[in-house]
């Protein structure tokens, strides 16, 4: 069982961006497998089931829960100015490269957490749990051409989302092998 | 083809699903466009970084709660099949702030209080001998794995008391009971229906006595954690509020002065340890009282 708490606690975690959040979620996942145990027939995979409630627990959790706020955990001033900058130790390490990659998932869950529900689900499940198309379909219980439009949107909206952060993904701080951009980008 | 139509396509470029003649189209007009390869450089940088999110670590006490939760929730259906609806009419009306519930009653070792939300009467029944004076967060077994907090206040002189459960700084708290406090007479206020009702993990109460006013951060009652790791910045309160969540342990603290603002970043920290570190260079202290944890000024 503890093998699935942890992939529950995942996607719990990638939907809701909060610790607590995700734990709350977690529980009552299991709470309802457990009592819907019975009629689980077997006609899905145990994993894409578990998929189907924790998305069904999260849309619900998000109706209940819209009025609660929740502690920054970032580092950033009271009034809302800029995070603090902390002092840089030891330069035997990427320290700015490593800052960026940081800089870049903090945008990226909080754009996540900015879309709508149903295209959050999505981008979680394809982007981050990599499930298939097929899958993802069985999961939310709709059709695989609607599944692929509405990723498609939720995709462009995250696009949209992420044009004001622009720089931090045009940055790649990671090593790579050079290569000319024109034709590793036409390719 | 013009650049809109490449865009339009560009997912599923990344993706490597478009038709063959349709990926050299768009290829031939990357090759040609700057502005198309920078947007293709920048979507590709998205799926990359979603691609290559780290796992989270999750709670220490992660499967401690699913256990409970799992275990009060089914006994509780089990036991009443009105249970849900019930549950569910209370959270909806403590959303809508409303002054709602009735009134509730508890007895146990022959002292009786009686409470609701929007300002009940004590009704203190029998003296008990005077333990110590105070206010006093006990957790009751009703069953295997459930715990259930119940707010014990006693006193050695008369005195007014009132509770409020404050949801949050913005709003007004609410009066939950009122009442004087007799000398040697416990009142008893149990607090799982303001934590059904509320349906949170931990409630922030304020508790008076003849105006000294003391915060109360009851948790619902999981089984507490030994060790969480914990990385926050917040008022004092606030974080007080999570240390109580995330431990599962009672915490009273009595405000002294403005709230300061307090930065905390502990991997597999004991509750003393997070509390010494959140605490260090600010005018509080910390002491244990049973199963409470007290935060008061030097």
């Amino acid at each position: 069982m503890r093998r699935y708490e942890q992939k529950v606690y995942q996607l719990a975690y990638r939907l809701t961006n909060n610790p607590d959040d995700a734990a709350d979620v977690a529980a009552e996942t299991f709470l309802r497998m457990y009592n819907s145990l019975r009629r689980f027939r077997g006609d899905a995979q145990l994993s894409t089931w578990l998929y189907r409630v924790v998305s069904n627990v999260f849309f619900d959790f998000r109706k209940r829960e819209s009025r609660h706020q929740h502690l920054p955990l970032e580092l950033s001033t009271e009034d809302g100015e800029e995070p603090m900058e902390l002092p840089i130790e030891d330069e035997s390490v990427d320290i700015i490269g490593h800052a960026l990659q940081e800089e870049q998932k903090r945008v990226l869950m909080e754009a996540i957490q900015q879309l709508p529900e149903y295209q959050r689900v999505m981008v979680v499940l394809f982007h981050i749990e990599e499930r298939p198309y097929e899958e993802i379909a069985q999961i939310l219980g709709l059709p695989l051409g609607t599944i692929k439009s509405r990723l498609n949107r939720a995709r462009n909206a995250l696009r949209q989302l992420l044009e004001p952060h622009r720089e931090l993904f045009e940055v790649d701080s990671r090593p790579t092998i050079e290569q000319p951009q024109e034709a590793s980008d036409a390719l | 083809m013009r650049c809109e139509q490449v865009r339009s396509l560009m997912n599923e470029y990344i993706e490597g699903s478009l038709s063959e003649a349709l990926r050299e189209r768009v290829g031939a007009h990357l090759s040609g466009c700057a502005e198309c390869r920078r947007e293709l450089r920048f979507m590709r940088a998205i799926w990359r970084g979603l691609s290559e999110m780290p796992e989270a670590q999750p709670p220490a006490d992660l499967h401690a709660r699913i256990m409970t939760h799992v275990r009060a929730n089914t006994r509780l259906r089990e036991a009443s099949p009105r249970f849900a609806l019930w549950r569910w009419a209370g959270a909806a009306a403590a959303a809508a702030g409303l002054f709602l519930m009735g009134f509730f009653a508890a007895q146990s070792d022959g002292v009786q209080a009686t409470f609701g939300l929007g300002g009940g009467r004590t009704a203190a029944v029998e003296t008990p001998t005077p333990v110590q004076a105070g206010v006093f967060i006990e957790y009751r077994v009703v069953e295997q794995g459930v715990r259930l907090p119940v707010l014990e206040a006693r006193m050695n002189r008369a005195a007014n008391a009132e509770l409020r459960y404050a949801p949050d700084a913005q709003k007004p708290p609410t009066l939950v009971w009122q009442g004087t406090l007799q000398p040697g007479k416990t009142v008893e206020i149990p607090l799982q229906a303001l934590l059904q009702a509320s349906n949170e993990r931990a409630l922030t109460l304020w508790w008076s006595v003849d105006g000294q006013r003391r915060v109360l951060l009851v948790p619902a009652g999981y089984p507490p954690a030994k060790l969480a790791s914990i990385r926050l910045q917040a008022k004092l309160g606030d974080a007080l509020r999570q240390l109580a969540s995330i431990y599962q342990t009672p915490i009273e603290w009595q405000p002294h002065g403005e709230e300061p603002l307090v930065v905390l970043d502990v991997q597999d920290a004991t509750l003393e340890d997070a509390l010494r570190q959140l605490l260090q260079g600010s005018a509080y202290t910390v002491q244990r009282h049973g199963e409470t944890v007290r935060v008061v000024a030097h």
